[in-house]
């Protein structure tokens, strides 16, 4: 579903990521951690092609990111959910109408536009704050509305870009666990994150990264914010 | 249906954006209004005047009126003698008169017209030399001939056209500056939602499109209240136009009305354009998807 091959990429000649070479399966869900500057913002914005590499091949289901022009670049974010840690609500709207507002550029028809928002808001257990703005709702709440948003157009990979960043410990996990419940419906997940708790306790695959290069990757690994585990990757 | 849903979409965020812009929309009206109407009005005018010289009748044509007590036939021998002349038509002062009592009603008082002589030149080129040869006889009171009055009234139309165009292109400018800032202001006020958007996939074109839609009813809402001023100005003008001018008042709101259209037509779609483009070009410059 996602693959990096000996990718580099450079800003202004300081590397941010060194030899990049990695490959996720459609369904997987991945963590993607590392201390703060380790370089995973980078390699989240390469995958919705917000950033292009300097040099080596990126490809998101199927497409190769390098060979994308310009006009194309939409048709592939909506194949993508995106996750930001500030959310990125619009503060006008409600949470229905920030769901919904993808939907609505898109052209879709307005009954099919409640049904499907609908139902996004009540896989994150949101259907009876619809009608509230962001400002009316919590942290975690308005990051449950960015996963509703992300997921309303029904993308087969989710990316999540410190999404518990802003977020207390507990509200932390219900948000992890609440993207656990969206992977089993198959839907391929990459967290970014340096958050040691949401990463513990879900014991899934771990890739980290230390100075823009891939230092470990280890299935069902663990994240320890001083050494990354030295577990190796039996998958 | 899909698209119809998407233009319905785009007309409504067209609508949030003329919301946002306050009275920024007020400034951008009224400048390019103003641009327009002196751009309309100038094209007006010098449609007008270029309309009323071909009409006037041949530039070719001499008009000679003579004195009281000479014969007409006579003199126009002698003038159809004049190398390049190539007729010389006779409208004696009794027909003229009748003519004119006809078409203006004059009232009944002694004719107070001259016998005059239509000469028709060969070549435009020789029409001043003959003027002024035809002048010299003792028998000619006066000589008219529309070739002078046409160099006067085109000369006063190129400066006319320098003069305004040269205006118009100074406010259109000046328009093009306060569209762009105004869009631009839009743009600052709407940088998280283009982003969000950007992200989720939305193309540039719904992105870029209520911001150019904006611009274009800019120019489209400037062109109509452009219009309209030049059509009050005109309902004004025109009888003031039969009633000074007598003769040739019928000549000249006829070569204005021929022209209205054009002008109007010109305005709208010059309005559009430049407000479209002032949009599409700041949005082009400050939205990066």
């Amino acid at each position: 579903m996602i693959r990096l091959q000996n990718v580099h990429k450079n800003y202004g000649g300081c590397p941010a990521l060194i030899n990049i070479n990695l490959h996720i399966a459609p369904g997987e869900f991945v963590f993607l951690v590392g201390p703060s500057g380790a370089g995973k913002s980078t390699l989240m914005r390469l995958l919705y092609r917000e950033e292009v590499p300097t040099s080596g091949i990126v490809f998101v289901g199927g497409m190769n990111l390098n060979r994308l022009r310009g006009h194309q670049v939409p048709h592939l974010r909506r194949r993508l959910g995106i996750i930001f840690q500030d959310y990125k609500l619009l503060p006008s709207q409600t949470a229905f109408a920030n769901v919904a507002y993808i939907l609505r550029a898109l052209g879709v028809d307005e009954r099919e536009i409640t049904r499907r928002v609908t139902s996004a808001l009540c896989v994150v257990n949101l259907e009876n704050k619809s009608d509230a703005y962001p400002d009316e709702l919590s942290g975690g709440e308005q990051q449950r509305v960015g996963i509703a948003r992300a997921i309303v157009n029904g993308p087969p990979v989710l990316l999540a870009d410190e999404p518990t960043g802003n977020l207390d410990p507990a509200t932390s996990l219900e948000i992890v666990q609440l993207l656990a419940r969206i992977n089993e419906r198959g839907t391929t997940i990459l967290i970014s994150t340096h958050d040691q708790l949401i990463v513990n306790a879900t014991r899934k695959r771990v890739v980290s990264l230390r100075q823009g290069e891939i230092t470990s990757d280890i299935d069902g690994g663990l994240y320890e914010v001083e050494s990354v585990s030295a577990q190796s990757n039996e998958g | 249906m899909r698209q119809l849903r998407i233009i319905k979409a785009i007309i409504t965020e067209t609508w949030l954006g003329f919301r946002q812009s306050g009275w920024s929309n007020w400034l951008v009206i009224s400048i390019l209004a103003i641009a327009l109407t002196v751009f309309g009005g100038v094209l007006q005018v010098t449609t007008s005047l270029q309309n009323l010289v071909s009409s006037w009748g041949s530039q070719l044509e001499i008009s000679a009126y003579l004195k009281d007590g000479y014969d007409a036939q006579v003199i126009a021998s002698e003038i159809k003698q004049l190398p390049a002349v190539e007729s010389v038509e006779i409208i004696s002062k009794d027909v003229a008169w009748e003519e004119m009592q006809k078409s203006l009603h004059v009232a009944s008082v002694t004719n107070p017209l001259p016998n005059t002589l239509h000469i028709k030149v060969l070549s435009t080129s020789k029409v001043e030399d003959i003027a002024s040869r035809i002048k010299l006889l003792g028998s000619v009171e006066n000589v008219r001939f529309p070739l002078q009055v046409a160099r006067r009234l085109n000369h006063f139309r190129q400066f006319l056209e320098v003069a305004g165009f040269a205006l118009t292109a100074a406010l259109t400018i000046a328009t093009l500056t306060v569209i762009g800032n105004t869009i631009h202001l839009v743009i600052q006020a709407r940088q998280r939602e283009i982003e969000i958007l950007s992200l989720m996939g939305v193309s540039p074109f719904y992105i870029k499109s209520p911001l150019i839609l904006q611009g274009a009813s800019y120019g489209a809402i400037s062109g109509l209240l452009a219009i309209l001023v030049l059509l009050i100005v005109h309902i004004y003008l025109n009888p003031f136009l039969s009633e000074q001018l007598l003769g040739f008042a019928p000549l000249i709101s006829k070569s204005m009305e021929i022209s209205l259209l054009q002008t109007f037509s010109a305005l709208m779609l010059l309005g559009i354009a430049v407000g479209a483009s002032g949009s599409w070009w700041t949005s082009g410059r400050y939205i990066k998807v």
